[in-house]
């Protein structure tokens, strides 16, 4: 006879829903976030710069406020494809760090202290998993780029007219399109480094260093090697080279947006395959 | 308690701690942020050596005949005088005029000539040649400027600086995450000691890598100099040269050693103090001469033989805004930073003592 017996039965009783099980993960996750003072914080700061934007447009769109001013400054104040890029390039740093805070914390407590068998006995997939890991970080750094863009966007129709909307339709299109892109790479990349190092906070160090060093070495590439093609390894270079032709404005010297948008694909697909590797339901202890 | 049994103390702990920093895996990544630029300047230096060698056996034509070519030369003109070029290519694109409504098709076609030790790039629209460009191919004076942007932008402010985050936060903060810093805390020496013997472990890891990576750039740098040229600047001021940058890495293991120490032991997340010193750094330029000051990278800057470049496209506003406070004597810039790094190990030192483990949080 047994000491020691234990039977597992499967249990038979009603699944909730798809999207109630994968939205299960968040809705825990986002209260723990918003509590941490720090990431608090950034959310804070993060909005400064949208804010000075809305002002920019106002000023922008009220040219009794800048009558007396000469050619040049009007020109200053043009609406364009320049202006959403530079709100882009601040609010995707802002984002960056972010993710830095919140990405760690996803994926690296579940690893370290061995957690995994515990949402996969659950009838949650992998991808699941991965997806509502992601859904949480993505719809938190969407609060700090698509949601300030929304609204730079509704002021900007508001005062100039629907007629600007539709005439400069690249622009919102350029705009949320290259943040969907920003947002999805940096929470895939937070995502990684989570579950490559188990560590939350190592992870979030090496966020920052990845794109951080991965803007150094490629520098360094085109200026030892005295070629443009190290851009390619730059993330955020390549996104800023995306942007640009999205928006229609020029992006300087390298590789076209094509080639840094295959470059950017192919490090999202090198992020895809650390997850895939690192997260198994099961480990084997030797 | 004597001095000397303390120094031992110390020197014991550095050499247990010094094994673990050197050969454990979490420190493999800091060899590959030392030596990538080294493998860098490697392959641009076989890449010199091949393209040397391939123009030599198609062409070389006197450096005379190159000097001789004017722009408004047609392209037959050019190849019948020069014979036949080391690189050829030609492409199409459709020009839109001025008026926006007419297209011309321009046909561009590049020749590169080579004389032996220049390369001149001549560049024809239509037939006719409309820029001539020519260039070193390798220059002792282009290496070194090459040399010393990688070694202000990528490694002072990006390879040791991450690579002394990694080392340094680890001592302390990776001994929490691994549940074994209570180990340390039993044995019989003071708080201050076993600081003292962690960071010397840090400082000499780091020291030796980005120095000795320092040093292997700079080899790697003059491996493609013409030899004669290569011989007169290493019998000249290279060894001066290369010790300096040498130096200047290991202090910026110093300076950056004890903030990050310091930091692992004030605050859980390495992520905001090593934001807020990479911000405190970078902006460092713009900042008043007195508050450039409070900074490691002025004083390790000072140590290095050239400035940091400015790029030459950079708007005049920005280079005025941009310019270093006045450097600071080599000799003052090792002892300033000195002092920094002993007001940094100080303030570990108290943080340290009050150290109480709580695995718990991580």
């Amino acid at each position: 006879m047994a000491v020691y017996k234990r039977g597992y039965q499967r249990y038979q009783g009603e699944l909730t829903g798809r999207w109630t099980r994968f939205l299960a993960l968040p809705r825990f996750v986002w209260p723990r976030l918003i509590e941490q003072r720090l990431i608090l914080i950034v959310l804070i700061v993060s909005l400064f710069w949208p804010l000075a934007c809305v002002a920019f447009i106002y000023v922008a769109n009220h040219s009794e406020l800048w009558s007396g001013l000469d050619n040049d400054f009007a020109q200053f104040l043009q609406i364009d494809g320049r202006f959403f890029r530079y709100f882009m390039d601040t609010q995707a740093v802002m984002a960056v760090i972010l993710a830095a805070l919140a990405g760690p914390g996803l994926i690296a407590p579940d690893l370290a202290n061995n957690g995994l068998p515990l949402y996969f006995s659950r009838p949650l997939s992998r991808l699941d998993y991965v997806l509502a890991r992601m859904f949480t970080l993505v719809a938190m750094l969407a609060l700090v780029t698509l949601l300030p863009a929304l609204l730079l966007f509704a002021m900007q129709g508001g005062l100039a007219g629907f007629d600007w909307l539709w005439k400069n339709l690249r622009l919102p299109v350029g705009v949320l399109a290259g943040f969907a892109m920003h947002i999805l790479l940096v929470s895939m990349v937070a995502l990684a480094c989570s579950a490559w190092v188990k560590w939350r906070t190592i992870a979030g160090a090496l966020v920052v260093g990845f794109f951080f060093i991965l803007a150094g070495a490629s520098e360094l590439l085109n200026n030892v090697l005295d070629v443009t093609w190290g851009v390619l390894f730059n993330p955020a270079r390549a996104l800023y080279t995306v942007w640009s032709a999205m928006l229609g404005v020029e992006a300087g010297e390298g590789p076209g947006a094509w080639a840094c948008g295959a470059a950017l694909l192919v490090m999202a697909a090198l992020v895809a395959l650390v997850l895939e590797k690192k997260l198994r339901p099961v480990e084997v202890v030797s | 308690m004597t001095r000397d049994f303390r120094a031992r103390q110390i020197w014991t702990i550095a050499r247990l701690e010094l094994r673990r920093v050197f050969f454990s895996k979490r420190s493999f990544w800091v060899y590959g942020l030392a030596l990538f630029p080294v493998a860098i300047f490697v392959a641009a230096a076989i890449g010199m050596t091949y393209e040397r060698r391939s123009y030599e056996a198609v062409n070389r034509v006197s450096p005379a005949l190159i000097n001789s070519v004017n722009e408004g030369e047609s392209v037959e003109a050019v190849l019948e005088r020069l014979g036949t070029p080391v690189r050829d290519r030609e492409f199409r694109r459709r020009h839109r005029g001025e008026d926006d409504e007419s297209e011309e098709l321009l046909v561009i076609r590049n020749l590169r000539y080579w004389d032996g030790s220049r390369f001149a790039e001549l560049r024809f629209r239509n037939g006719i040649l409309e820029a001539k460009f020519i260039r070193q191919l390798i220059s002792l004076e282009r290496q070194r400027q090459a040399y010393n942007g990688v070694f202000h932008y990528y490694y002072l402010k990006l390879a040791i600086f991450f690579g002394c985050l990694g080392i340094f936060m680890n001592l302390f903060r990776g001994e929490m995450l691994d549940k074994t810093l209570h180990f340390w805390l039993l044995a019989p020496a003071r708080r201050e000691v076993l600081l003292g013997g962690k960071y010397l472990a840090g400082l000499l890891a780091s020291s030796v890598i980005f120095g000795a990576g320092a040093a292997l750039m700079f080899a790697a740098m003059v491996w493609p100099v013409d030899p004669l040229e290569a011989r007169a600047f290493l019998a000249g001021p290279a060894a001066a040269q290369w010790a300096r940058y040498a130096g200047a890495a290991m202090l910026a293991c110093l300076g950056y050693g004890s903030a990050f120490l310091a930091a692992g032991l004030l605050v859980r997340n390495p992520i905001v103090p090593a934001v807020v010193l990479l911000m405190w750094e970078s902006i460092n330029g713009f900042l008043p001469a007195v508050l450039q000051k409070i900074s490691v990278l002025h004083y390790v800057q000072s140590v290095c033989p050239m400035p940091a470049p400015m790029d030459d496209g950079a708007p005049a506003l920005v280079r005025l805004f941009l310019a270093p406070a006045p450097g600071t004597a080599w000799p003052l810039a090792v002892l300033g930073l000195c002092a920094l790094t002993a007001a940094v190990l100080f303030v570990a030192a108290r943080a340290v003592k009050r150290l109480e483990i709580n695995y718990g949080g991580d």
